[in-house]
């Protein structure tokens, strides 16, 4: 009898070791390449596969200029991975090709549970479906230079007309009042989609899928974007992502509109938190709010399995708990907000460093956010057509005919909307 | 007179686009972050800092992007050089069906744009199970080095008098034995201009790499430094250190063969 | 002069032929594979209407060929990748040479200018890319300030701000980037020559530009004719450098052929669109290397 024990209880132990040895394997690409976001993205992976030992999560970052092309191309191919994070305006083309998973019913669980931020599910809600869980948000604001407001006594616009105005006495010295992207690329869509959502023309499709996007409200967003443009470094026709960053840190430019700048404000621009200023973007002034535009980044489903959809709401679920999804927020503090209303008020999103120090900026970003949307993606009026309108930048193009050729804005508003029908064909 | 002052002018002129924008590069890795972007640039850095290297080398997998960026670029020239050999021998001196027709033709698989290729060439390397992994990226920069290859080798051949060749035809030597024993040593000099040029070719290489690689442990530095650039930010510091380390290896090369390799290419016509 | 009996010689060419063909095959072999099937594929692709990867599009005969050939876009994009071609093939000659003739010379550390010159040659591009918009840039970029405080401007410029300063810078950008390589290929034609013709001309008084226009220009170009039309095949092709810097941009003005069908297929989702553009594109390309070659080989002789 006692020898037997030991032998029994091996051969239990092995059986036992065999089970958990049928694992199912999770592959994530995602986009967040700079090292300390895919550091903080392998711990996290690494406490939930120890959590759950019947399942493998495993990671590979992708560069967003690549994927693009990638994604497809390895679909046709057959080594997709199972998970993906997307914004917006990459979901239509993977779902044309039919690799994109319904996923609506685990969002309305999510939902319930955690109250998700409306604008963000209306991003992937379209064509009777939902097509990726938001996970993080990011909304522009105006970030400014406290003290050189201070010393030159203007306060903080709020008004187009305001706005102009500071912006003029800012401009002088080598300072340059605010900094604003005029070169062809999506940094330039976004910013100068919160000048028209600004001026109430925030939809660029009417419901039928026909274009709304040549109206006045438009070109008077363009004209007033030239109008700032004048009182921009001259670079800027060229900036991409860190430029405009690159100049608040260095105070050559008195503001910028953008996502954020804490961490490049905190380790390249002195980093003194009372000197930040965050604002809402200025609205025009027949407008009664503010609006801005928000990109909430959400993972697809692109695995096809019963077995692989079971462990992926099983893993977003456990990511998006309070006391895990602050700290997967944090893997760019300051950057990436919540999209959840626990996720807001959640310890593990507070208690670092970067968000303690700069808590009021963060603040005022959560609360601009909630005025986000995204052209193309406001809640049922999506549409193909919207992922080579703006992967080819039409919006970044209309500006720089205003800017860079001199065009008349209505002019070149209504020649944008030829382009987008032109494309849309 | 004018003749010696107009050569220093033009080393000055070539020493100062060369040198200097490698010279910010190299000292704005080592400047604080603040003044890499300050609005009045230094000459000489009033900073110092490794901050940029330790966070490169800690938090990216460099070494990684490094080593496989010399499997890569080792194994092209290799293998273009016993491609690139042969076949500019036959073309330059042996017998061959259609053989002015096939030489020109070469030389045209540069008229393409290579992004075409790219999609064909993936699904294709998809069937043959060869994405992400390294040997497609060998094939594939060899294929591109390989038209040009064969054509500086086959001027290399152009300089060898023929009569070294025909002397040892005449006492039976077979071809093979001909390349292999009397023309390769005479040949050394194209062969290292080949193997750098395929090597560098296949160092600089972004496009198919980008696409071809899926996975971050094979990647190699050109695609690896892209990622490092950011979606939404930029690390001007972590960027200036990895464009440093980028440059070094080859840097490091060129130091220790770099004068072969040129006396190679310039010494004149072999007597 | 014969040494062996006439079916000996027969034997040994029929074996000669077959070796060499042995020879070629190898190389023959993998651009066939990596060059030549793919390029079938993109032309299968050019006649049907696929949009994106992993469709598969209906047979559509020539219609691609037809919209891109009465696209003003095409057109204008072609002629920005003529003035990028030229623009280079100048630039690039012009610097090559220059650096050659002084490489040629003798001065104190002539060996190791030899080398070092291929610098900028041996980056990646990415890297080239981050050094030359850094530099470019109003926040910490160093040009401006320079050009500044030596008088040549007043105030900052922003160098791909309008569409006629991004194409020069680029083509500057990108001949720095090249001209090493060239210079290389030119040095080495150089060392070619005689060293006693030019001697014996310069015994006989003839001044340097007399020295240069009679007997080096002359042996120079073949050499120089082949790196012509090599070189303009490579440059005409050059896709990151622009892509990574202005993205065609300012309002398309470095919107070259590449990078219009670049963005045509992976931006805009139309890849079949983009397989027409590019098979158009390299027919105009053979078309030119073939009548430019067959120039060459009339002037050089056999």
């Amino acid at each position: 009898m006692t020898r037997l024990t030991p032998t029994l209880t091996l051969a239990a132990l092995l059986m036992a070791s065999g089970a958990a040895v049928a694992q199912t394997e999770l592959m994530l690409w995602h986009m967040e390449q700079p090292p300390h976001r895919v550091e903080r993205i392998q711990v996290l992976i690494d406490e939930f596969n120890a959590a759950h030992p019947d399942i493998v999560v495993r990671q590979e970052p992708q560069n967003w200029g690549e994927i693009y092309a990638k994604a497809p191309a390895a679909l046709a191919a057959g080594n997709a991975p199972d998970m993906l994070f997307a914004i917006p305006d990459f979901v239509p083309i993977l779902k044309e090709l039919g690799a994109v998973q319904d996923v609506g019913a685990f969002v309305v669980t999510l939902d319930e549970r955690h109250d998700l931020l409306d604008s963000a599910v209306a991003s992937y809600s379209y064509d009777n479906g939902v097509w990726a869980v938001p996970l993080y948000n990011m909304a522009m604001s105006l970030w400014y230079h406290r003290d050189m407001f201070e010393t030159a006594g203007i306060a903080v616009p709020s008004t187009w007309t305001e706005w102009l105005a500071a912006t003029e006495a800012l401009t002088k010295d080598g300072v340059f009042g605010i900094g604003l992207p005029a070169s062809k690329g999506l940094y330039t869509d976004q910013v100068i989609y919160t000048f028209m959502a600004n001026n109430g023309a925030s939809e660029i499709y009417n419901a039928d899928g026909s274009f709304a996007f040549d109206t006045p409200a438009t070109a008077e967003a363009y004209a007033m974007a030239a109008a700032m443009q004048q009182f921009s470094p001259p670079d800027s026709a060229g900036w991409f992502w860190g430029d405009a960053e690159a100049c608040f840190a260095s105070r050559a430019c008195a503001s910028i509109v953008q996502f954020t700048t804490i961490t490049t404000f905190d380790t390249q621009g002195g980093g003194n938190a009372a000197a930040l200023g965050v604002a809402p973007i200025p609205r025009a002034d027949g407008q009664s709010d503010h609006a801005t535009i928000a990109y909430a980044n959400a993972v697809m489903l692109l695995a096809d399995d019963a077995e692989k959809r079971a462990a992926f709401e099983t893993f977003i679920t456990w990511l998006m708990e309070p006391a895990k999804y602050g700290r997967f927020l944090n893997m760019e503090p300051g950057l990436f907000l919540p999209v959840t209303a626990d996720g807001a008020s959640a310890e593990s999103f507070w208690a670092n460093p970067m968000a303690q120090k700069y808590r009021s900026q963060i603040e005022t970003m959560i609360a601009n956010s909630a005025n986000g949307r995204l052209f193309g993606f406001t809640g049922g009026n999506t549409f193909p057509s919207i992922a080579p309108i703006s992967g080819q930048n039409v919006l970044s193009e209309v500006l720089q005919a205003v800017v860079i050729d001199g065009a008349d804005p209505a002019a070149a508003v209504a020649a944008g909307q030829a382009r987008m029908e032109e494309i849309a064909q | 007179m004018t003749g010696r002052l107009l050569l220093w002018g033009g080393i000055g002129f070539f020493l100062v686009i060369i040198g200097l924008p490698f010279w910010w590069v190299v000292t704005g890795s080592i400047k604080d972050p603040a003044e890499i972007i300050a609005r009045d640039p230094t000459m000489f850095p009033q900073s110092f800092t490794l901050q940029h290297y330790a966070k490169l080398l800690a938090a990216s997998a460099y070494p990684t992007y490094l080593v496989n960026s010399l499997i890569v670029a080792v194994s092209t020239a290799v293998l273009t050089v016993l491609l690139a050999v042969p076949a500019a021998y036959a073309f330059f001196r042996m017998e061959l069906p259609f053989r002015e027709g096939m030489y020109r033709a070469i030389l045209l698989a540069y008229a393409f744009p290579g992004i075409i290729v790219l999609i064909p060439i993936y699904g294709f390397f998809a069937q043959l199970g060869l994405i992400d992994s390294l040997v497609a990226l060998v094939i594939v920069n060899t294929t591109f080095a390989l038209p040009f290859s064969i054509w500086m080798m086959r001027s290399f051949l152009g300089t060898i008098p023929q009569d070294i060749e025909e002397a040892a035809r005449m006492d039976g030597a077979p071809t093979p034995v001909i390349l292999r024993r009397i023309l390769v040593p005479l040949l050394l000099p194209g062969i290292a201009a080949v193997a750098v040029f395929a090597f560098i070719s296949s160092w600089t290489e972004y496009i198919f790499a980008s696409i071809l690689i899926l996975s971050d442990a094979q990647r190699t530095i050109p695609v690896g430094f892209a990622g490092i650039i950011g979606q939404y930010q930029i690390d001007w510091g972590l960027l200036l250190a990895g464009a440093t380390l980028a440059i070094l290896p080859v840097v490091i090369i060129f130091a220790l063969i770099g004068r072969t390799f040129v006396a190679g290419m310039t010494d004149g016509a072999v007597k | 002069m014969t040494s062996a009996p006439v079916p000996v010689r027969v034997a040994r060419r029929l074996s000669e032929r077959r070796l060499a063909i042995l020879f070629v095959a190898p190389a023959l072999l993998l651009l066939a594979v990596t060059l030549v099937w793919p390029l079938i594929l993109a032309l299968d692709l050019s006649v049907r209407d696929v949009r994106f990867i992993g469709q598969s599009g209906d047979f559509v005969g020539l219609a691609n060929y037809a919209d891109t050939l009465n696209s003003t876009r095409f057109w204008e994009s072609a002629g920005r990748s003529l003035i990028w071609v030229v623009g280079n093939a100048v630039v690039q000659t012009a610097l090559a040479l220059a650096a050659a003739l002084i490489l040629h010379q003798r001065f104190p550390g002539v060996q190791i200018a030899r080398v070092w010159i291929l610098l900028t040659w041996i980056v990646p591009t990415v890297v080239v890319v981050i050094i030359w918009r850094w530099l470019l840039s109003n926040s910490g970029g160093m040009i401006n300030p320079l050009l500044v405080q030596s008088g040549v401007i007043n105030a900052p410029v922003g160098f791909f701000a309008s569409r006629e300063s991004a194409m020069t810078t680029l083509i500057l950008i990108n001949a720095w980037r090249w001209f090493p390589f060239v210079t290389l290929m030119i040095l080495a034609a150089l060392t070619r020559i005689p060293a006693d013709l030019d001697e014996a001309a310069r015994m006989d008084g003839a001044g340097r530009w007399k020295r240069f226009s009679r007997i080096t220009w002359p042996l120079l170009q073949p050499t120089l004719a082949v790196l012509l039309v090599v070189g303009t095949l490579l440059s005409f092709n050059v896709f990151d450098i622009i892509w990574l810097i202005t993205a065609g941009g300012p309002s398309a003005g470095t919107q070259t052929l590449p990078v219009l069908i670049y963005e045509t297929a992976f931006r805009g989702y139309e890849m079949s669109q983009a397989a027409a553009m590019s098979v158009l594109t390299g027919l105009f390309l053979m078309v030119f290397a073939v009548m430019a070659s067959r120039g060459m080989s009339r002037e050089a002789g056999p």
